[in-house]
């Protein structure tokens, strides 16, 4: 008979305990904020980035708490970019939750691909939503004339990663301006050890790479995009043969020397391997990747890293760039009010807690003081430290976002492998971008 | 007579149809679009610009690279499989009594039947300067390693030469067959007369295998005005514009920039490559034919 009841006991409490603890997150009344889904499926499309698995273990408890089923399909970052226009162009409701990274954001939101979130919001109690405690910088980012794109909840920024015994070994300290970093990089590429790891692949990974660098070497990608411009779109005149973005390039190809074989053929993926195989001594990446530097079944470095703020020009302030994911309303979805369940719950402090403390990146600023979040990621002091100098509009966020980054990759590409010089490369670059923003109606004074 | 006729119309109706549909309009949407400035991420981009889609892409040095690269690729992989296919033909001619040896047929046209993005993924591991084969034997060997990949000495050789392993099989094949209708009786006689095997190949092997091989090299042709996979899996064309082809140009500006306009516009331009060496290559095939008769 006991032994009975303590089986009946293990049985409940192993069905009870989880839905208490969903019903119980951040002390929202959950059964009653979310709609009763039984019997719908929620479909996400989203980019297949490391933290997708944090996915696989959160998502059941909204289909716990909702009856809801979730499938979600992942792909590359250009393959991402690929389905989610032709979902838009083509009004399909085979989604209903679109994720979206921040260069996008003008072209989904002129194209008419996502919903405006501004009603929603208004709509949902503000202590669930918590507006003011996401990164400020994220905020301008999903927001694109006065229309709220989506919510954050995967903001990146770039961080250095350096392997604390190398530096140690040598007597570095880590790099706090770029002369710093190459000559930090040149010290180390000995005896089969690489000074850094950057990404050089032709197209998005390289062209991404170029405005990863601009702020940093003091120059700007357009005349008024800087960080505190009024309007970054304003005069569109672009500097890609300026002294300081002929030097981002030249910087690329003198950093051939302290990279390994084949980084001609390096994207995000093989930038973050290298330096959790302990191939490279330092890396500039996203902080997406820190949580896999840090975890021994996917890294040889987990206790011989540290993070710095990323390098900057001498002289400048620092320039991290931004980047990263936002969860918007696919506007063809014909589930729009569950799409908004999911995202005001994936959304709200507690479960966004979850997502960081199993790997996602911290997108409330209440996150970057957490204790648990603290003493689980060392990193996180270095992306409080950085977020301050953050800049919504670092990469374009404009329709023609993708196209200019890619156009600027070849040529960039086509310059360090030596197919033309520097200067003619990023000149011919200039030519093609004022065109196409000429042909897009921005102003260009050429 | 008059019902005969109706009748046969109704039976060709639905090719016609198809035809129409799934070919004829696509194409001439196609011809359409090619002449507008229309961009599926950016609806307000439209209009009638003519030619000027076609003017643009023929004095884009990326585009002209692209072709380049393009005959490049295929000329050398048409070349090198068709010599590799044609030994390897023969040598399975040579032991077609022995047993096992369609075994060893069947492994040999393994490559033809895996996808080429597999193919691809495939021999990027296998060139992967770090964790590679192909290194890690250059290692054993004292060599250092060496980016096959991304360099852009190598980038597009390595690209011909997957594409060469995964289809020579079909030359291959296509030589056998050739090689097995040639009566054994002709071999016979030119043993008795005392000709050598350049003089085999050359008066009774070749005539045999020629519409069979022109016919694979249309094929391959075709297949190579329109690689893909193989470029798009290993190198994305680059480094630089080192492996940058005519398909993986026309993709980026419709897939990637969603430039429908311009991008139908190289579409039609390939279009119009191709059937142009597959007519030479045709009249070619017939005058042959002509001779023969």
């Amino acid at each position: 008979m006991l032994k009975r009841l303590i089986s009946l006991t293990v049985v409940l409490s192993c069905i009870l305990l989880p839905l208490s603890l969903a019903q119980a997150q951040d002390g929202v009344d959950w059964d009653a904020e979310l709609g009763d889904w039984s019997g719908n499926t929620l479909k996400i499309l989203m980019v297949g980035d490391p933290w997708v698995t944090a996915f696989d273990d959160i998502n059941p408890l909204f289909e716990e708490l909702t009856g809801a089923n979730i499938v979600l399909d992942a792909y590359g970052y250009d393959q991402t970019h690929e389905k989610e226009v032709l979902v838009g162009t083509s009004q399909s409701s085979d989604y209903d939750v679109i994720v979206f990274d921040a260069p996008w954001v003008g072209e989904f939101a002129e194209g008419g691909f996502v919903e405006d979130l501004t009603p929603y919001l208004d709509a949902t109690d503000p202590a669930i939503i918590a507006w003011d405690d996401f990164m400020p910088s994220f905020i301008d980012v999903v927001t694109w004339k006065e229309q709220i794109t989506g919510v954050p909840f995967g903001p990146y920024i770039l961080l250095s990663h350096y392997r604390t015994d190398l530096y140690e070994e040598a007597g570095l300290e880590p790099a706090e301006t770029i002369p710093d970093f190459v000559a930090n990089a040149q010290a180390l590429t000995k005896d089969g050890m690489y000074g850094a790891a950057l990404n050089y692949q032709r197209g998005s990974p390289i062209g991404q790479a170029w405005f990863e660098y601009i702020y940093a070497f003091g120059g700007k990608p357009f005349e008024s995009t800087y960080p505190g411009s009024p309007d970054p779109y304003a005069d569109m005149t672009p500097l890609l043969d300026s002294p300081e973005s002929i030097a981002v390039v030249q910087f690329f190809k003198d950093m051939l020397d302290y990279v390994p074989i084949g980084a001609e053929n390096v994207a995000w993926d093989e930038r973050a391997t290298l330096f959790a195989t302990g191939q490279v001594a330092a890396v500039n990446a996203w902080t997406v990747r820190t949580p896999g530097f840090a975890n021994p079944e996917q890294s040889i470095v987990v206790d011989k890293f540290a993070t710095a703020m990323f390098p900057h020009a001498e002289g400048a302030e620092p320039s991290p760039p931004l980047g990263g994911w936002a969860m918007g309303i696919n506007k063809f979805s014909e589930q729009k009010d569950m799409a908004w369940d999911y995202i005001k719950w994936f959304t709200s402090q507690d479960t966004l807690k979850q997502f960081v403390l199993a790997g996602g990146p911290p997108a409330r600023m209440s996150h970057m003081e957490d204790p648990d979040i603290l003493a689980a990621q060392h990193w996180i002091p270095t992306v409080a430290e950085s977020v301050p100098y953050t800049y919504a509009d670092c990469r374009p966020r404009i329709p023609e976002s993708s196209e200019i980054i890619t156009t600027i990759g070849n040529y960039v590409s086509q310059a360090v492998v030596g197919e033309m010089s520097v200067e003619d490369a990023m000149k011919a670059a200039d030519e093609d971008i004022a065109t196409l923003l000429k042909n897009a109606g921005y102003v260009v004074n050429q | 007579m008059a019902a005969n006729r109706r009748i046969r119309n109704l039976f060709l109706a639905p090719a016609i149809i198809y035809l129409l549909f799934m070919s004829i309009y696509p194409l001439i949407y196609s011809l359409y679009l090619s002449t507008t400035r229309k961009n599926l991420s950016r609806p307000y981009q439209k209009g009638f610009i003519g030619f000027d889609n076609y003017s643009n892409l023929i004095t884009n040095d990326l585009f002209r690279t692209a072709i380049e690269n393009t005959i490049v690729l295929a000329v050398a992989s048409i070349l090198i499989e068709l010599i590799i296919a044609f030994f390897i033909a023969r040598l399975f001619v040579a032991i077609s009594d022995v047993p096992g040896s369609s075994i060893i047929r069947t492994v040999f046209i393994l490559p033809m039947m895996l996808t080429p993005v597999v193919s691809g993924l495939l021999w990027s591991y296998i060139l992967s300067p770090s964790l590679g084969i192909a290194n890690h034997i250059l290692r054993e060997l004292g060599q250092a390693p060496y980016p096959w990949l991304a360099s852009s000495d190598t980038a597009l050789k390595s690209v011909i030469m997957i594409n060469v392993w995964q289809w020579s099989p079909f030359l291959m094949l296509l030589m056998l067959a050739g090689l097995m209708s040639i009566p054994r009786e002709q071999y016979e006689a030119a043993a008795m007369d005392g000709a050598n095997i350049l003089q085999v190949v050359r008066h009774i092997e070749m005539p045999f295998l020629r519409n069979v091989v022109l016919i694979g090299i249309i094929f391959r042709v075709i297949d190579n005005f329109r690689l893909f996979d193989i470029i798009y899996v290993t190198t994305r064309g680059g480094p630089g514009s080192a492996t940058e082809v005519v398909t993986m140009y026309a993709y980026r500006e419709m897939f990637g920039f969603f430039n429908v306009g311009y991008g139908s516009a190289a579409a039609v331009l390939i279009l119009i490559m191709a059937n142009i060496v597959t007519l030479v290559l045709n009249r070619f095939i017939r005058g042959e034919e002509g001779n023969v008769r």
